[in-house]
Order: C-alpha cells, then sequence, then structure tokens
C-alpha cells in the first residue's frame, strides 16, 4: 500500500534507555550495556560516548576510558517488552507500522497531523512526547517522502530531536555524507568516493544507469528513495525467511572438543525451537566456524527429505563438525537451516523418518510447559555455566516479527 | 587485604540527612555527570569503612567487617555463603541483613545492584555491629565482566 508520507522513529540508546525506565539510578550516568558472556559493550549512554567507548569494545578497555561508568548485563526480554509497548502505542496513531528492528519502527505518517490536529512539525513533537510519558523512552523521528529519507532524518537529528522532510531538500542531503544511507556500506561509499560522489546530494544528482551499474538495484531504489520517490514500502508483515541461523560467541575461545559439541548441540536445539516457531523444516544445514571473527570453515549438508528433528539435523551437523580443522580455537559458530519450506507444504514419504518424531514433539511439549532447556541434550553439560544462568536462554534473535537483526 | 566487591555507592537522596551528617558522608560524595545521581562512596579502602544497611525496620549506616583484634567478631570483611550455611559462624549468632546499593565495585568495574545484597550482620562483646558481605562462587558473566571468581548474592537478581 502507497503512503504520501513515512515516519521513521529510532529509540535513543535504547537498551540503556531501557533500563532507565526501571532503574532511576542510572539516568545521567555513563553507562554501556555488556553482550551475551558480559565481555563487551553492546549499547552505550550519550555519556559514554565522549569517552570514546565504542560498541563492541571489550570492558576491560571499555573501563580504562571511563573509569566511572556504571556497566549492566543485558536483559533482552525486559528489551522486548518495551519494545513491543512501542510498536503497539505506534499502531494507535498510525494504521500502518514496520517492526524494523527492536528498536527501529517505520510507519505511515500522512494522518499523523490528522491525529493530533496539529501542523506536521509539532504533530511529529507530539508523538515524541508521547512516547516519552507513555513509554518512557527518549526517540527521535523523522518524516519524509520516502524511508531512506524518513530514516536520515531520526538519523541525523539524535539524540531527541524530530525533522519532517521535504521531496525538496538540497541544504539537508548536502550535509549527509552518503555513508550515513541505509544499504550503502563502507565498500559501496568507497566506491562512490571514487566517483566524486560524496554527499547524499551528489547521490541524488548522479546519473541513475551509473548508480545501476555500480550498486545494483538496490543502489536505484535508494536513488529514487532520495528524490523522495517511495520504492520500498512499508511492510506490516515479516517475509518468509530465507534461511535461519542459531549461534554466537562460544563464550571465548576454546579448543575444548566436548565444549565445541556441547555449543553445536545448544545451537541445534534453538534452530529446532527456530524452526518450530516459524513452521518450516530446513532442507540443507550449514555449519559455520569462526576463529577471531574470520571464517575458519564452512560445511553444507543436504537433508534426504526437508526435516526438523534433532537427530536427522544433529546427523547432518556432527560430522561437519569432526570434518572442521581443529588447529584454531574455536571463537564463534553458527548452524544454519536453508532451504525452507512450510511445513504444510511437505510431500509425505513412506521411506523416510518423520519430519519430527514424537520425542521431538515431547520435548517441545515439555520445555513449552516448563521453560525453555528444560530437557536438553546430555551433550551441553560442559556448558553448566549458560544454562544455570537463566538470562542466556533468551537472546535478540529470539524476539520474533522484526524485519532485520 | 582480600580481594573482594572492594565498593558500593548509594544515592545520596535515599540516605536521611541526620545519617549524613553523623558519619560526615558528604566527604564521600560523588558524581559520575552534571545530570546524574549524587552518590555516596562505601570503599573498603576508607580509613572508616562503613556500609549502609537495612536493620530493624530502618536505614542505618554500620562498620564494614572487623579490623580489631581485641573484638569477638572475625577478622573480615566478607564471609562465604557456604561458611555461613555449615555453622562456622554459629558461635557468633549472625543475622541477615540487607545492603542498600546502586553500583558496585569490582576490580575497577562499577556495575549496577537493583536491589542491595545480602550480608550478615554479628555483634561482639560490647554489642558493637559489624557487618559482613556474603559471598558465593561467581558466575560465569560476572567472572567475564569484573574478572574475578567471587561475586556478593544479590537480592532478586543473578549477575
Amino acid at each position: 500500500m502507497g503512503t504520501s508520507l513515512i515516519g521513521h522513529i529510532d529509540a535513543d540508546c535504547f537498551y540503556v534507555s531501557c533500563e532507565r525506565i526501571r532503574s532511576y539510578s542510572l539516568r545521567g550516568v555513563p553507562c554501556g550495556v555488556l553482550g551475551n558472556q558480559g565481555a563487551c559493550v553492546i549499547a552505550k549512554s550519550y555519556e559514554l560516548k565522549p569517552y570514546g567507548v565504542k560498541t563492541g569494545h571489550p570492558i576491560w578497555e571499555a573501563k580504562k576510558l571511563c573509569p566511572h561508568a556504571v556497566f549492566v548485563k543485558r536483559d533482552f526480554r525486559w528489551y522486548e517488552v518495551i519494545s513491543r509497548k512501542l510498536l503497539e502505542l505506534l499502531k494507535t496513531v498510525s494504521p500502518l507500522v514496520e517492526y524494523y528492528s527492536i528498536d527501529e519502527m517505520f510507519f505511515d505518517a500522512s494522518e499523523l497531523s490528522r491525529y493530533f490536529q496539529l501542523p506536521l512539525q509539532a504533530a511529529n513533537r507530539a508523538l515524541q512526547t508521547l512516547v516519552q510519558e507513555q513509554i518512557g523512552i527518549p526517540v527521535s523521528i523523522g518524516i519524509a517522502p520516502s524511508r531512506t529519507l524518513a530514516k536520515l532524518g531520526s538519523d541525523a537529528s539524535k539524540p531527541f530531536g524530530v525533522r519532517v522532510i521535504e521531496k525538496e531538500c538540497e541544504p539537508f542531503l548536502r550535509s549527509q555524507p552518503v555513508g550515513e544511507l541505509c544499504g550503502v556500506g563502507s565498500r559501496s561509499a568507497k566506491k562512490l568516493r571514487d566517483r566524486n560522489i560524496h554527499t547524499c546530494w551528489d547521490y541524488r544528482q548522479a546519473d541513475r544507469l551509473m548508480i545501476r551499474n555500480l550498486l545494483t538495484i538496490k543502489g536505484e531504489a535508494l536513488w529514487w528513495e532520495l528524490r523522495g520517490d517511495a520504492v520500498n514500502s512499508i511492510q506490516t508483515s515479516r517475509p518468509p525467511h530465507k534461511a535461519i541461523a542459531r549461534g554466537g560467541s562460544c563464550g571465548g575461545k576454546t579448543m575444548d572438543p566436548d565444549r565445541i559439541r556441547a555449543w553445536a548441540v545448544r545451537n541445534i536445539e534453538r534452530l529446532i525451537e527456530a524452526l518450530d516457531h516459524h513452521r518450516v523444516y530446513a532442507g540443507h544445514i550449514s555449519l559455520q566456524i569462526d576463529a577471531n571473527k574470520t571464517a575458519l570453515w564452512l560445511g553444507r549438508t543436504p537433508l534426504a527429505v526437508p526435516s526438523a528433528s534433532f537427530r536427522t539435523i544433529y546427523d547432518a551437523a556432527m560430522p561437519m563438525l569432526a570434518a572442521a580443522p581443529t588447529s584454531h580455537p574455536v571463537s564463534h559458530m553458527h548452524i544454519i537451516a536453508e532451504n525452507l519450506t512450510w511445513r504444510d507444504k511437505i510431500q509425505k514419504s513412506l521411506f523416510f523418518e518423520e519430519a519430527q518424531s514424537p520425542l521431538d514433539q515431547l520435548k517441545h511439549d515439555i520445555n513449552q510447559k516448563l521453560g525453555r532447556f528444560a530437557i536438553r541434550s546430555a551433550e551441553t553439560l560442559p556448558l553448566h555455566e549458560i544454562y544455570h544462568d537463566a538470562t542466556h536462554n533468551y537472546d535478540i534473535c529470539d524476539i520474533s516479527g522484526k524485519m532485520c537483526f | 587485604m582480600f580481594l573482594m566487591c572492594t565498593g558500593i555507592t548509594l544515592a545520596w537522596r535515599d540516605i536521611p540527612t541526620k545519617l549524613i551528617r553523623k558519619y560526615q558522608l558528604e566527604e564521600r560524595m560523588i558524581q559520575r555527570s552534571e545530570t546524574a545521581d549524587k552518590e555516596i562512596l562505601f570503599l573498603q579502602r576508607h580509613r572508616q569503612p562503613l556500609l549502609p544497611v537495612f536493620y530493624q525496620g530502618e536505614l542505618q549506616i554500620l562498620p564494614w567487617g572487623n579490623r580489631q583484634r581485641n573484638r569477638n567478631a572475625p577478622l573480615a570483611w566478607w564471609c562465604e555463603v557456604s561458611t555461613l550455611e555449615s555453622g562456622a559462624w554459629s558461635i557468633y549468632h549472625p543475622e541477615p541483613v540487607e545492603i542498600q546499593a546502586n553500583f558496585g565495585l569490582e576490580r575497577g568495574v562499577w556495575f549496577q545492584i537493583r536491589e542491595g545484597i545480602q550480608g550478615t550482620i554479628i555483634h561482639d562483646q560490647h554489642e558493637q555491629p559489624y557487618v559482613y558481605l556474603l559471598l558465593q562462587p561467581a558466575s560465569h558473566y560476572y567472572q567475564v565482566m569484573t574478572g574475578y571468581h567471587r561475586e556478593p548474592v544479590f537480592l532478586g537478581e543473578q549477575i
């Protein structure tokens, strides 16, 4: 559905803001939220930024840069609660809302003025105040004729700003480096710079076909969007996944084969949960092993029939793990399900195992009733410290419905 | 000196003025930024180490551990939960107490404390109370975050 105005709402330092809702003492304090293992800063407050602490910094560096900063353990369940409250609030003021990520949403802003009975800029400010009052988090909002312009607007007005961008917005686009565009990474930015395209205005003024040759059809879509022509519409439901992956850090580098197997089995169990949630079966299973965030090994195994059975996926993944080189310590691991098939579209077979066994179903039912990982494979026992802490049982990727990670 | 949770802070507004005056806590006041709340520091290395505790229905400021050999109280700052549970300190008649804190300090890392931490109070032969932090083996997360293998017993949360 086309809309004449698109809004982009972006929570300011979202994780920290969520923590501040329930902990008044964190207000005004330089604060960092730590990631899954407690080692890296995954979010920081605006008070912490001037000290040079960046997302991804390990805590031992961050504490040197700002010795009086306070660090908080992440709590994705809480962040999801706040995120969904924001989503519900937006749905009361807009007929179309896209759950883009945990802290960003696009919405149809064409009726915003009428809703608040105010001119657009004042209505934008009124929405920001409403979010602050009802949810308690600061947000920045951009409103523009296209998604790309709206996102540029909210990003440029951070923190706690609002901006309405018209179709003709030359001074604003001249002030925005091309690297600020969502979808233009460092490599694309370099290609553009090599052609003397430095700002978003340069991008907009460039030859469309040259942009298309350089950055494919996605680059061309950005070109249209910067001219105020909405190419990418608001999506109210997530398109089906092409692949589903579970994994991440192995809690520090390890060469211990028991721990590496335990991480693989944990990731398989998490992957099966995700396949159950999305009602799909996997046709291929891939295993990626990283050492120091560099892909060390990647294996791919086709399954005889689409499956979400623990035994089938285990039997596909473990030989790949056994074949992986053991010369380097493993830091990260991912198990990826590809070639996904809807569960109600599967061809029944007389000759192969069922896509899920009664044991899989029993495990699923018990964990639904008693809590996640109440029943799990005994091969995960070496990770007792991970299972001992219930907060490890819920990760950002477990928050469903959002468009991107 | 034992290595352990080496300090805490409590918001200045949470401490009654009469206690701030009585224990000259203004000297221990810090503010992490211009817009942050003022806090009172309670460090183990203070000349007179103190802890804010909720005891007998009110907030009290009590000595943190015992340094004097002539007192009938353990010469320590903290007590391992397993030691307390084993009954090794039962001759001192320990009482549970809630230590009030907003933030804790361990090996140079300040971390958030949501509700407080558990402690135990022991009275010496003169009825002078001493507060001891209760410690337990650190969780994986706490150990990575602070680099230390023991953590306080937090109230209502696990770090």
